[in-house]
C-alpha cells in the first residue's frame, strides 16, 4: 500500500470535494428543478466529504478518519430519520426537502447524531463501554510511536495537549482567513468584491460579509478555549509532578469532542450562514437561516469540551500535586489554570442554556425570548453574557499565568509578591461572575442596574492592576533576557495594558452609551484578548517547544515574528479605537465616504496582512523546527521549574523519579536555593 | 472506612431522613395552600435540599477522599468524587438559569397544573430516593440480594415518575391549553419538566447499569459505581425539592 501523506491528502480533498459537491448539484436538480452553482446543498456535502477524505489521505481509514467518516454517515442518517418522519406526518416534498437540502430539524438532529457518531467513530469512549460491560481497562496505553499517534485517540495528556495546540492553531488560521476576507472589503468604503450580485452558499455578499465577521468572533473563540487547554494540559500535569491527569479519557474525549464542534461551525457559513454576530442575539437568531443551529450547536458541543477539561484540571491539582507542594508553594501558572477553570466548570453551562433556549423557539416555537408570546429578549442577553463576560477571562487569565510564570526566568529574579498574585487570579475570577450586565447597558434592562454593574466592572481593574504592580517590579532592576518567548511576554505586559486601560472607559453608564457597538470596542477586546492570550500563547509555544520536541525553534525568526506582528497590531487597534471614536460602527460591511474614514481603513487592512504573514513565518518555523531547529535536550532557560530538570522530549510516562518540593517556586538569583529535588529511590517496595 | 455504621442503623438513619423529607413536602403543600407564602417555600425547599445533600449524598465524604495511597481503590474513589460533585455543581448551573428563566418570564404566576398530580409524582420521586438510599446500604454491606431488590423498586418509582410526568402531566397540559408554542407559561413548563425529565432518563439507565454489573457481583467488593449512581439519583431528586414549587407552588395561576 501507499504511503499516507499530506500531497494524497489534498489530491482525495480536491477529489471528494467534487464529488459531493456534483452531488449536490445533483440533488438540487432533483429538489428544486434546477442545479444551485452557489447552493448550500452542493456546498455541504463537499465541504463533509472533503473534510473526511483529506484525512483519509493522510492517514487512513482509522483514528480522526474513522470520526469524521461516521460524523457523515451519522449526520446524513439523522437527517433521513427525521425526513423520514416528516414524510409519514404528512409533510409536503419541498417542507422536506429545500434549497438547504435537509429541513432544519433534520438538519438539527442528524448534526446531533453525526456528533456522537463521531464520538464512537473516532473510539474514544471504547473504555467507558467496556465499563458499562463490568470489563476492566488497562491505566496505561501504548501510543504509536511518531507523528501518527496525534491523530488517533491517546490517553497521555502530553499527547492532547499537543492536539489541542494545534486544533487551536488551525482554527486560528481559519478564522483569521475569514477576517482578512472581510477586512479586505472594509479597505475602501463602498462595495467593492461581496457586492449584492456576488452569490455564495445562497447568500449574497454583504450576507457573505455578515457570517464572515460572526464565525471569526466564534471561531477565534473556540481556537482560544483550545489553545488554553493546550498549555494547561500539557503544562500542569508536568509543573505538579504528575503522571497524567486525573481523569484520562475524560480528557480525551474533552479534546475530540471539539473536533466535531468546528464541523459543525463550518457547516454554519454553507447552510446560508447567519447574521447576528458571534453573541446570537435573538430576534435576529431567532429568524436567521439554518446555520445559526449549526452554529449554536457547535458552540454547545464545544462547551462541553470546556467543562469536561476544566472539570479535569480541578481535580488534577487537588489531587495529584508532588510531595511538598502546598497552595503557596504551586508554580503561579497553576494557580491562573484553576482559576480559569472554576469560571469554565460552572458559567459554561449558560451559554449552552442561552443557545438551547433559542434552538428550541426554532423548533418547537416555544416562546423564550419572542415578545410576541410574552418571551423577554433581553433575558437572553442575561444568560449569554454571564457565560460571555467570564469568559473573557477564561481568555486572558491563563496567559496572565504565563507571564507571571516566565517573568521571572527570563528577569533572573523573584516573582514579586506571589501571594498576590495566586489571590488576584481567584478575584478576578470571582469578581467577574458579578459584572456581566455592563454589555447590556443600551440593552434596555432595568436602568436601576446600571450603577452598580458599573461599580462592580470597575472592581476588576483592582487585581488586574495587582498584576501589573508585580510585573513591573518584578522587572525592576532585574538581569533582563529577550530571548524570543520573553520578548512575547514584554509584548503582552504592554498590548494587555492597552486593552485594560481602554475597558473603565466602557465600564462607564455614561461613556458607553456613545461607545458601545462602535469600533472602540472592538479596538478595546482586542488588545485584551492579543496581550491576555496570543502573545502569552506564542510565548508559552516557544518556550515549551523544546519541551515537548527536544529542538529548539529558530531564534531570529521568532524574532522577525516579533517586530512584525507587534507594530501592525498596535496600529491596527489604534485605527479602531480611533475611527470607533469618531462614530465607525462595529458588524457593518460598508461605511459613508464623507466620514472620511477610508486611509484608516486600508492602513488597517494593510496591517491585517502584517498580522497574517507574520504568523505564516510562526507556522514555517514551527513545522521546519521539528526536524531541523537547534537541539536543545537540557535546560534551555535555565528554569527552576521541574520539568526542566530533566532530559527533553518529556518521556511517554513524564518523572521515571518522583520529586519533592524544597524551596520557594520563584528564588531566581537566591544563591544555592532549589525549589525541587528528586527523591532518590532507596525504599523502593 | 474507618466509622462504619452497622447495617440497621444505616436503615433506621435512611427512614428518619425520609420521614423529614415527607412532612416537610407536606408543610410545603399546606404552606403553599394556606400562607402562599414564598419566604417559608424557600426556606423549606433549602432544608430539604441540605438533608438530602448530607444524608442521602454524603457530601461530607469529600473531606474523607485521602485515604489511602494513590493507586488505591479508596484514594482513586475520592479522585473520582471529587470529579463527580464538581459535574453536578456544573449541572446545577442549567438548573438555576432554568428558574431565573422562569421567574423572569412568568413572575408570580404558574401554570394551571393538577396538584394531585403533581404531589404523587414528588412523591414517587422522594420515595425512590429512600430506596435508592437502602440499595447503597445494603450493597456497601455486602448484602447483594437487598441490593437487588432495593434497586428494581428505585427503578420501577423512577419510570413511574417518568411516566406520571411524560406520559400523564404532559398530555393533561396539552389539553388545558398549554402547549409549547401556545405562550411563555407553556414554554417555561415544558422546558423545565423536559430537562428535569432528561435527566431521571440518564439517571434510570445509570441504576440500569449498575443493577446488571451488581447482580453479577462486580461490586461486593468495590461499590463505588453505586455510591455514584446513588449520588446522581438524589441530585436530580433534589433538583426537584425546587422544580415542585417553582412550578405547582409559588404564585397565582396564569390567567
Ligand atoms: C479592566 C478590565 C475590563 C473592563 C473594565 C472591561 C469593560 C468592558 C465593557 C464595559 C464592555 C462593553 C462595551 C460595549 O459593548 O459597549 C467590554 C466589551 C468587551 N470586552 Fe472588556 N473589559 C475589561 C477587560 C476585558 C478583557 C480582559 C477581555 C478579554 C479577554 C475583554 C473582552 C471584551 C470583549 C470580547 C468585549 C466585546 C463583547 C462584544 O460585544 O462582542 N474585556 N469590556
Ligand atoms: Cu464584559
Amino acid at each position: 500500500m501507499k504511503k499516507n501523506t499530506v500531497g494524497s491528502g489534498l489530491l482525495l480533498l480536491f477529489v471528494a470535494g467534487a464529488i459531493g459537491y456534483g452531488l449536490g448539484l445533483g440533488f438540487d436538480a432533483l429538489i428544486n428543478g434546477a442545479p444551485n452553482f452557489s447552493g448550500s446543498t452542493s456546498a455541504a456535502f463537499a465541504l463533509l466529504f472533503a473534510v473526511s477524505a483529506f484525512f483519509f489521505g493522510l492517514y487512513g481509514y482509522r483514528g480522526i478518519t474513522r470520526g469524521l467518516v461516521w460524523q457523515v454517515v451519522g449526520t446524513l442518517a439523522g437527517g433521513l430519520f427525521i425526513s423520514g418522519i416528516r414524510a409519514l406526518m404528512g409533510y409536503k416534498f419541498s417542507e422536506i426537502f429545500g434549497s438547504f437540502f435537509f429541513s432544519e430539524p433534520a438538519w438539527v438532529f442528524g448534526a446531533l447524531v453525526g456528533v456522537i457518531s463521531f464520538l464512537s467513530g473516532v473510539g474514544v469512549m471504547d473504555d467507558w463501554m467496556k465499563w458499562v460491560r463490568g470489563i476492566d481497562t488497562h491505566d496505561h496505553h501504548e501510543d504509536e510511536p511518531g507523528w501518527e499517534k496525534y491523530f488517533s485517540v491517546s490517553l497521555d495528556h502530553k499527547v492532547i495537549g499537543i492536539q489541542y495546540t494545534v486544533t487551536a492553531l488551525v482554527l486560528i488560521s481559519v478564522g483569521g482567513l475569514f477576517a482578512l476576507i472581510f477586512r479586505t472589503e472594509l479597505a475602501y468604503s463602498q462595495l467593492q468584491f461581496l457586492t449584492t450580485t456576488f452569490k455564495l452558499f445562497n447568500q449574497n455578499g454583504p450576507q457573505i460579509y455578515n457570517s464572515l465577521m460572526s464565525l471569526h468572533g466564534m471561531i477565534m473563540i473556540v481556537s482560544i478555549l483550545l489553545g488554553v487547554s493546550g498549555i494547561i494540559n500539557y503544562v500542569v500535569p508536568l509543573l505538579i509532578g504528575a503522571h497524567d491527569m486525573a481523569f484520562p479519557r475524560m480528557n480525551a474525549f474533552a479534546y475530540w469532542i471539539a473536533v466535531p464542534a468546528s464541523v459543525l461551525l463550518l457547516m454554519s457559513l454553507v447552510l446560508g450562514g447567519f447574521d447576528t454576530g458571534w453573541t446570537g442575539y435573538p430576534p435576529l437568531s431567532a429568524r436567521a437561516p439554518v446555520g445559526v443551529q449549526m452554529f449554536f450547536l457547535g458552540v454547545f458541543t464545544a462547551g462541553w469540551s470546556s467543562i469536561l477539561g476544566a472539570l479535569n484540571v480541578i481535580a488534577t491539582v487537588i489531587r495529584m500535586r508532588a510531595k511538598g507542594m502546598n497552595a503557596m508553594r504551586m508554580p503561579i501558572f497553576v494557580w491562573a489554570a484553576i482559576a480559569t477553570s472554576i469560571i469554565a466548570l460552572t458559567a459554561t453551562q449558560l451559554i449552552g442554556l442561552s443557545f438551547q433556549l433559542v434552538m428550541f423557539q426554532r423548533l418547537f416555537g416555544m416562546g423564550f425570548f419572542d415578545p410576541a408570546k410574552g418571551g423577554n429578549p433581553v433575558l437572553f442577553q442575561h444568560l449569554f453574557w454571564f457565560y460571555s463576560h467570564p469568559a473573557v477571562y477564561v481568555f486572558v487569565l491563563p496567559g496572565l499565568g504565563i507571564i507571571s510564570e516566565l517573568l521571572p526566568v527570563f528577569a533572573r529574579k523573584p516573582l514579586f509578591g506571589y501571594r498576590w498574585i495566586a489571590m488576584s487570579s481567584l478575584g478576578i475570577a470571582l469578581v467577574g461572575f458579578v459584572v456581566w450586565a455592563h454589555h447590556m447597558f443600551t440593552s434596555g434592562m432595568n436602568e436601576y442596574l446600571r450603577v452598580p454593574f458599573m461599580y462592580s466592572t470597575m472592581l476588576v481593574a483592582i487585581p488586574t492592576g495587582v498584576k501589573f504592580f508585580s510585573w513591573v517590579a518584578t522587572l525592576w532592576k532585574g538581569k533582563i533576557e529577550t530571548p524570543t518567548p520573553m520578548l512575547f511576554v514584554l509584548g503582552a505586559i504592554f498590548v494587555f495594558l492597552l486593552g485594560g486601560i481602554t475597558g473603565p472607559p466602557n465600564a462607564m453608564v455614561a461613556l458607553d452609551l456613545h461607545l458601545h457597538d462602535t469600533y472602540w470596542v472592538v479596538g478595546h477586546f482586542h488588545d485584551t484578548i492579543f496581550g491576555g492570550f496570543v502573545f502569552p500563547f506564542f510565548a508559552s509555544i516557544y518556550y515549551w517547544y523544546p519541551k515537548a520536541t527536544g529542538r529548539r525553534m529558530n531564534e531570529f525568526w521568532g524574532k522577525v515574528h516579533f517586530w512584525l506582528m507587534t507594530p501592525s497590531f498596535l496600529i491596527l487597534t489604534f485605527g479602531m479605537m480611533y475611527i470607533g471614536l469618531l462614530g465607525m460602527r462595529r458588524r457593518i460591511v460598508d461605511y459613508d465616504a464623507a466620514l472620511g474614514f477610508d486611509p484608516t481603513h486600508l492602513v488597517m487592512t494593510i496591517c491585517a496582512f502584517g498580522i497574517a504573514l507574520s504568523v505564516l513565518i510562526f507556522f514555517i518555523n514551527f513545522f521546519h523546527s521539528m526536524k531541523n531547529g537547534e537541539k536543545a535536550e537540557g535546560n534551555v532557560w535555565n528554569s527552576r521549574s521541574p520539568e526542566w530538570q530533566v532530559p527533553s522530549p518529556m518521556p511517554a510516562h513524564n518523572y521515571e523519579v518522583p520529586f519533592e518540593v524544597v524551596g520557594e517556586p520563584y528564588d531566581y538569583g537566591l544563591p544555592g536555593s532549589k525549589y525541587v529535588q528528586f527523591i532518590t529511590p532507596t525504599k523502593k517496595k | 472506612m474507618t466509622h462504619k455504621h452497622d447495617k440497621s442503623s444505616a436503615f433506621s438513619q435512611g427512614v428518619l431522613i425520609f420521614v423529614y423529607l415527607a412532612v416537610l413536602t407536606a408543610v410545603e403543600f399546606f404552606v403553599a395552600v394556606k400562607l402562599n407564602s414564598i419566604q417559608i417555600m424557600l426556606l423549606i425547599a433549602l432544608v430539604k435540599a441540605g438533608l438530602v445533600m448530607y444524608y442521602y449524598m454524603h457530601i461530607y465524604k469529600l473531606n474523607t477522599s485521602d485515604e489511602g495511597d494513590e493507586h488505591s481503590y479508596s484514594f482513586k474513589s475520592g479522585t473520582n468524587r471529587i470529579g463527580l460533585w464538581m459535574f453536578l455543581l456544573s449541572d446545577s448551573f442549567v438548573f438555576g438559569g432554568l428558574l431565573v428563566m422562569r421567574f423572569n418570564l412568568l413572575g408570580l404566576t404558574r401554570p394551571h397544573l393538577d396538584q394531585n398530580l403533581g404531589l404523587l409524582v414528588t412523591a414517587v420521586l422522594l420515595i425512590s430516593s429512600f430506596f435508592m438510599n437502602r440499595a447503597e446500604t445494603s450493597i456497601e454491606h455486602g448484602d447483594r440480594k437487598g441490593f437487588v431488590t432495593n434497586i428494581i423498586i428505585t427503578l420501577i418509582l423512577g419510570i413511574g415518575f417518568l411516566l406520571g410526568v411524560v406520559a400523564v402531566e404532559w398530555p393533561r397540559a396539552i389539553e388545558e391549553g398549554i402547549t409549547a408554542s401556545s405562550n411563555t407559561v407553556g414554554a417555561a413548563f415544558f422546558m423545565m419538566t423536559g430537562m428535569h425529565a432528561f435527566h431521571v432518563l440518564t439517571g434510570v439507565i445509570f441504576l440500569l447499569i449498575v443493577l446488571r454489573n451488581g447482580a453479577k457481583g462486580l461490586y461486593d467488593k468495590h461499590s463505588y459505581p453505586v455510591e455514584a449512581a446513588a449520588v446522581y439519583w438524589h441530585f436530580v431528586d433534589l433538583v426537584w425539592i425546587f422544580f415542585y414549587p417553582a412550578l405547582y407552588l409559588i404564585g397565582v395561576v396564569a390567567g
